[in-house]
């Protein structure tokens, strides 16, 4: 079937209309008065929403019919922590008790009376007395030592800018590149001439944020024989670290998958900004005039560094490439259902989507994830 | 954006994706089949201030909304033709011989599409709007559908917004919600007769839809009623021997050759024989009467895109990285030379040269197949409900 078109979603857990809170215009003293609703300890209660001193989990508790409820509960469901959805300007909280921290500012509401504002289109989130937003979607925030994948988007004299999906392009200067035929090598003039051969417009780079400036712009490296140039995969954007679902901070953002279908390894580089490059893995090869040369471990980097710079992709089986589509329509099924992307889900959902293709009608080479079959393949994840 | 819009991508991603698209059966990055179309959100009806409107919506956020809007409009009269605003003058005879001509004019419909991030001057945008309205008008009979009588019509603007920024070619999805929008436009009924002056039914549920329905028997389409709808306009492009529907942005990249194909249906009595084309499908039973309307080339962004360099002639490759000695130097450029005009294996080299006209053809065919795609794109289309 060429074309699968769907009905809209209804909204899964609708959020409490807040036209109906003709009582209150503001969120969290509403809030406030709903975790009185759902109390059912004696003690501690204040009727009039002012100091509640329950932390947020208690609202997952069962609902309990409570006498003083102010105001209809039909459109409240207990089960689901209510999370409200608030706009850069929009007001809070006017009650003094509650801090305020990440994306939200003070402003004067009135006479004296100070205002938390959210700066964000995100959802309020408590931490005991501490409100927050957080953002739906956010750039990539660099930090030292973040591994990022990034796009040379523009070469200047001595160094690239690199696009890693923040809010300014990140510089990687010349000084911080493997330089080829030796690893400590000063960097030269006729390095400065030719700095296109080593990463020209376009090309992909895995590189580690190396320090950061002021105005949160990233400086890059890739002195480490990790690091470099990408070939032989494909490439594809994701969220990043920031907000909603997407690659997260784990232990390991690069590994090598063993694949099913004969596909052989392939290497899975998540980078933390979202940035995402699956290619098939190949061992560093010694070319043929260095072989004459002895290799031995003083050497070794200068051999293998030989093929970091090069755009031309080696010879990619079928089966490589089919396993290598899968993997992608793995990722993207768990950004789409708002699933964290890491090398533990990778891995499960690369597993599952293999035996989902078993039991397809199109056979095991069906890589299609999309639409449904995404959907199916979250559902099993968030099962187990 | 221009119709070849640059992307960025690096040679070796390139070479990739080519030489996964080449294979038979080719893989693609999302691993749709070949005529496989990305999964979609539609609705209609979702402006309530319009006579008919639509929103689609991509899997990866790409969406789209179009509002048709009706206005009477005086009928121009050129000079040439007798003034029909002073009745006085006019023979009775003579106007009951005009009464059944029904015309209609291309100025009748204004379509406007906006792009978040492009002026609306464009040449993208304005080619994209051209593109749409040469399928909408192109065989001459949508614009009847909005003539009231003599002296008056319907103007129609269609106001044709993508939300989000442009992930992929925008062209397949904007037709297709046009098409929704189109097929759930409403005008009010009229009261009037003849060549007064129009006045209308105020029961908005009395409307008639400008594209009307087909008979409805149960949940099942009665074949037999042929009906017009609106065109729908498809992209194909073409690797190597590989026909692909729907391509997304990376694929457009290495794509030798793009086509936005439109289709119509036939309805059967309307158009005579003479303006039927060879390749318009013969008229079957269970399968819609499909129509070529237009065929336009885009642009694909591959041909600017940059070339790979072979290993051979790359100077920052093995050993050749360290080389100092004017012999070695001489050696790689000769090598580089002729890597430049052979292919390599494994590096990207941009399409070069104009279509072949047997692919050309071909990308025509797949389109119009009877129980094709167009074929199936439509019946998918039906089964929205229209609201």
């Amino acid at each position: 079937m060429p074309i699968t078109i769907l009905p809209p979603k209804a909204f899964r857990d609708q959020p409490p209309s807040r036209a109906l809170n003709h009582d209150s215009d503001d969120i969290m003293s509403d809030a406030t008065s709903d975790s009185e609703d759902s109390d059912s300890q004696p003690g501690g209660v204040s009727l009039d929403g002012g100091a509640t001193i329950h932390p947020r989990k208690r609202r997952s508790a069962a609902p309990a019919s409570s006498t003083f409820t102010k105001r209809p509960k039909t459109n409240v469901t207990s089960s689901v922590p209510r999370s409200a959805i608030v706009t850069p300007g929009e007001r809070i909280t006017t009650d003094p008790q509650w801090m305020r921290g990440h994306g939200t500012y003070l402003s004067s509401a009135s006479l004296g009376e100070q205002a938390i504002t959210s700066s964000l289109a995100g959802i309020v989130t408590r931490t005991n007395k501490l409100l927050s937003v957080r953002p739906l979607r956010a750039r990539y925030t660099p930090e030292v030592g973040d591994l990022v994948v990034g796009r040379i988007v523009e070469v200047q004299a001595k160094r690239w800018r690199v696009d890693v999906g923040s809010t300014q392009l990140a510089a990687l200067p010349l000084s911080a590149i493997n330089l080829p035929g030796g690893i400590l090598r000063k960097r030269t003039e006729t390095d400065e001439l030719q700095i296109r051969t080593f990463f020209a417009e376009g090309d992909l780079v895995v590189a580690e944020v190396q320090q950061l400036f002021q105005d949160g712009g990233a400086v890059l490296h890739t002195r480490s024989l990790k690091y470099g140039k990408l070939r032989n995969g494909v490439f594809m954007a994701v969220s990043g670290t920031g907000g909603g679902g997407g690659v997260v901070r784990s232990r390991r953002q690069v590994w090598t998958l063993e694949s099913a279908n004969n596909g052989g390894p392939i290497d899975v580089i998540l980078g933390v900004n979202g940035y995402v490059w699956i290619s098939k893995h190949v061992e560093p090869v010694v070319p043929e005039e260095a072989k004459n040369q002895t290799t031995g471990i003083t050497n070794l980097e200068e051999v293998v560094s030989a093929t970091m710079y090069s755009s031309q992709n080696d010879r990619i089986e079928p089966e490589t490439m089919r396993e290598i589509a899968r993997i992608r329509g793995v990722v993207t099924a768990l950004v789409e259902n708002g699933l964290r992307v890491d090398e533990d889900m990778v891995t499960k959902g690369y597993n599952e989507a293999v035996e989902l293709a078993l039991v397809s009608a199109e056979g095991p080479d069906d890589v299609y994830l999309g639409g449904e079959r995404g959907e199916q393949l979250a559902a099993a994840l968030t099962a187990v | 954006m221009a119709s070849s819009q640059h992307v960025l991508l690096s040679p070796a991603e390139l070479a990739y994706l080519h030489a996964s698209l080449s294979l038979t059966p080719p893989i693609r990055p999302d691993g749709r089949s070949l005529t496989q179309f990305r999964p979609l959100v539609a609705e209609t009806g979702i402006l309530p201030g319009t006579n008919g409107s639509a929103r689609i919506c991509f899997a990866d956020g790409t969406e789209a909304i179009v509002g048709v809007k009706a206005e009477v409009e005086r009928t121009r009269t050129g000079h040439d033709s007798p003034s029909l605003d002073d009745e006085g003058a006019e023979d009775d005879d003579d106007l009951d011989n005009q009464q059944d001509v029904v015309k209609g004019d291309n100025d009748w419909v204004e379509m406007t599409v906006e792009i978040p991030g492009y002026r609306d001057d464009d040449a993208g945008t304005v080619f994209l709007s051209a593109m749409l309205s040469e399928a909408l008008l192109a065989d001459g009979e949508f614009t009847k559908r909005l003539w009231i009588n003599r002296r008056f019509h319907w103007k129609l603007y269609l106001d044709i917004l993508l939300i989000s920024p442009p992930l992929s070619y925008p062209l397949p999805l904007l037709s297709l919600t046009t098409h929704l929008a189109l097929l759930a436009t409403r005008l009010p009924r009229l009261k009037s007769e003849g060549d007064e002056d129009p006045l209308f039914d105020d029961d908005w549920a009395a409307a008639p839809y400008l594209y009307a329905r087909p008979v409805q028997k149960g949940s099942k389409k009665t074949a037999s009623a042929p009906t017009a709808r609106p065109p729908v306009t498809l992209l194909v492009m073409a690797v190597g021997n590989n026909i692909i529907f729907d391509p997304s942005k990376e694929e457009l990249a290495v794509a030798d050759v793009a086509l936005a194909v439109s289709v119509g249906e036939h309805t059967g009595f309307a158009s005579s024989k003479s303006t039927e084309m060879d390749i318009d499908t013969e008229e079957i039973k269970g399968y819609h009467n499909l129509r070529l309307l237009s065929v336009r080339t885009i642009d694909p962004p591959s041909r600017l895109t940059p070339p790979g360099i072979p290993n051979a002639s790359n100077s920052a490759y093995g050993a050749n990285a360290g080389a100092k000695d004017t012999e070695k130097k001489k050696q790689q450029q000769e090598q580089a030379r002729t890597a430049e005009s052979e292919a390599v294996e494994g590096v990207w080299k941009s399409p070069r040269g104009g279509a072949k006209t047997l692919v050309m053809a071909a990308l025509v065919q797949k389109v119009l197949e009877k129980g094709g795609v167009a074929d199936e794109v439509l019946d998918a289309l039906d089964g929205v409900d229209l609201n």
